[in-house]
């Protein structure tokens, strides 16, 4: 009885967790994360928006910084 | 905008750079593979030299396949996937040549090592003590490469690809670390600091988690950002892509005592990890029902996209490997399975049906852009190399399922009287016409990864990138 009650906990913390990462998006956060893979290229954003209806906030990316690490100190 | 001017703002030498590796150590690792397949058929293969016995090369083709196949494909499709999602150029050129330099000296080390006969005997960790302190090195750069550059994001939100990416890179580290803990007694010669049971549960919660973390959640990291990119429509739905990473880094961990079952593993921990790899089937197929349908509107794309065909086979093998995985996790059908060649299939169902097949479909997606092409110079080879892959990742499991039964039932057939049936001898030679089988399912696999290397020569023979990228600038 007490393995089934910590298997019963262990389902419910994974669910708590993920209703807790979940919590702050809303379907249209969501929508825009799915299209991330297609956001760098405004010529593929253009083929999937025709595909799916859906608006991809395309950017082309930006040229790097010079120098040995790429990081904004 | 052209795939050349995207390269100008991400770093694709180092992403080329491991492509190139992947498919060096694909085609080195898998005739390693074939050559020691063959052992089984003619014993004379074994060459009568140390060097080549079956004992010394086996350890060679999983470190080659695994760390060096596998782990280039990772590295090459992580930082492609983390600059393009991240929407910014890999932290440090400096620091990403490190890895792919460091990573490479890695898998020469276990080219040499292995064969001389150093070793650490835990399978998939054999490399010794001296060298796993080195993988260690380079991974950690690795882990600061990957995880500096999510920080410098331009995006909002981290793409799930990368969630995955980071779960791998993050436990991999934890498992090698704490798998290879041992006493150096020289350079080549260290004992590990577990005795007994305990070492047994220690290396195969890392040998099960090998498969969990380096063999699955990195290659769930490109299903995501490679099966969208290919379909050309968003992931089917991102909500089941969060539940299924908690769920699926949550409860792969505690399955690694499925391979000790009947042993002198305490009885309690070999339920357990029973009862966690069923469960394990949940997320699983959550995940491999995520890609599927992801093709949802554009299954006609199958027809003509043998790249789309790469990927979506390979979650057809992911879905079926990781059903087999939990059915031979329960104990009574590991009474029949464990020890015998079911397993050997089983393993290849995941490494060749769902490892290798999302990596061809990764790598022929990314070779044109990476190498500043329309495509690839072969569609008609990218054909083959499927077909050729397919029948030998098929020819392969059924010789392996048919041999493993017949291992299970010869071993466990018991007279009236009490005594075997058959001696291990007569299980032998009726594995014998499956050793062949296999053996031909190799080559045709082999034979794909030909192809494959041919294909890509060819496209970057051709390829010239500072006349892409020259064009792209005055365009």
């Amino acid at each position: 009885m007490f393995e089934v009650l910590l298997n019963v906990m262990a389902v419910l913390g994974l669910w708590l967790g993920v209703e807790y990462c979940l919590k702050r998006e809303t379907a249209q956060s969501l929508e825009d994360a799915s299209l991330i893979p297609f956001a760098d290229d405004p010529e593929v954003a253009r083929r999937v928006e025709l595909a799916t209806g859906k608006t991809v906030k395309a950017v082309a990316p930006e040229e790097a910084r010079p120098g040995w690490g790429n990081l904004k100190i | 905008m052209s795939t050349a001017a995207i390269g100008q703002a991400y770093n694709y030498k180092v992403v080329r750079q491991f492509i190139v590796a992947t498919i060096v150590w694909g085609v080195v690792g898998m005739a390693m593979g074939v050559w020691i397949a063959s052992q089984l058929v003619w014993p004379e293969m074994n060459l009568d030299l140390p060097w080549t016995t079956f004992g010394r090369l086996r350890p060679l083709h999983t470190s080659l396949v695994i760390f060096g196949f596998a782990g280039s494909a990772q590295f090459a499709a992580s930082y492609y996937a983390v600059q393009r999602t991240c929407q910014v150029r890999l932290y440090s050129d400096t620091l990403a040549a490190f890895t792919f330099w460091g990573w490479q000296s890695v898998i020469v080390i276990m080219l040499i090592t292995l064969p001389l006969g150093y070793t650490t005997t835990k399978e998939y960790a054999e490399i010794e003590f001296t060298g796993a302190v080195w993988m260690t090195v380079v991974w950690v750069a690795y882990a600061i490469v990957f995880f500096t550059t999510v920080v410098q994001r331009k995006t909002k939100h981290i793409y799930v690809g990368n969630w995955f990416f980071g779960a791998f890179i993050v436990v991999i580290a934890m498992l090698h670390v704490v798998n290879h803990l041992s006493i150096p007694v020289d350079w080549f010669k260290s004992y590990p600091v577990y005795s007994g049971a305990t070492d047994a549960m220690v290396q195969w919660w890392y040998g099960h988690n090998a498969v969990g973390f380096f063999l699955t959640t990195g290659f769930l990291g490109m299903m995501y950002y490679f099966v969208p990119k290919q379909v050309g429509r968003p992931v089917y739905s991102y909500r089941l892509s969060i539940v299924h990473f908690w769920a699926l880094i949550t409860l792969y961990i505690w399955a690694g005592p499925h391979h000790l079952h009947y042993t002198a593993l305490p009885d309690w921990a070999q339920s357990l990890g029973m009862a966690m790899s069923l469960i394990l089937l949940a997320p699983s197929w959550g995940g491999m029902i995520n890609g599927m349908m992801t093709l949802s509107g554009a299954w006609h794309k199958l027809r003509t996209d043998p790249i789309l065909r790469f990927l979506v086979l390979s979650l057809a093998f992911y879905g079926m490997s990781t059903f087999e995985g939990p059915m031979m996790a329960i104990k009574t059908v590991n009474a029949l399975s464990h020890y015998t060649d079911w397993t050997i299939g089983h393993v290849h169902a995941g490494a060749l049906g769902w490892v290798a097949m999302i990596t061809f479909g990764a790598v022929y997606h990314m070779v044109p852009k990476v190498f500043g092409r329309e495509q690839m110079h072969s569609i008609g080879l990218i054909n083959a190399h499927f077909w050729l892959a397919t029948i030998g990742t098929v020819l392969y499991i059924a010789s392996m399922w048919v041999n493993g039964i017949t291992q299970g039932l010869m071993w466990r057939a018991i007279n009236d009287d009490g005594t075997l049936t058959y001696s291990f001898v007569e299980a032998l030679q009726a594995s014998h016409p499956g050793y062949v089988v296999r053996f031909t399912g190799g080559v045709f696999f082999l034979s794909g990864m030909l192809l494959m290397a041919y294909n890509t020569w060819r496209t970057v023979h051709v390829a010239d990138v500072a006349m892409a990228e020259r064009e792209a600038q005055i365009a």
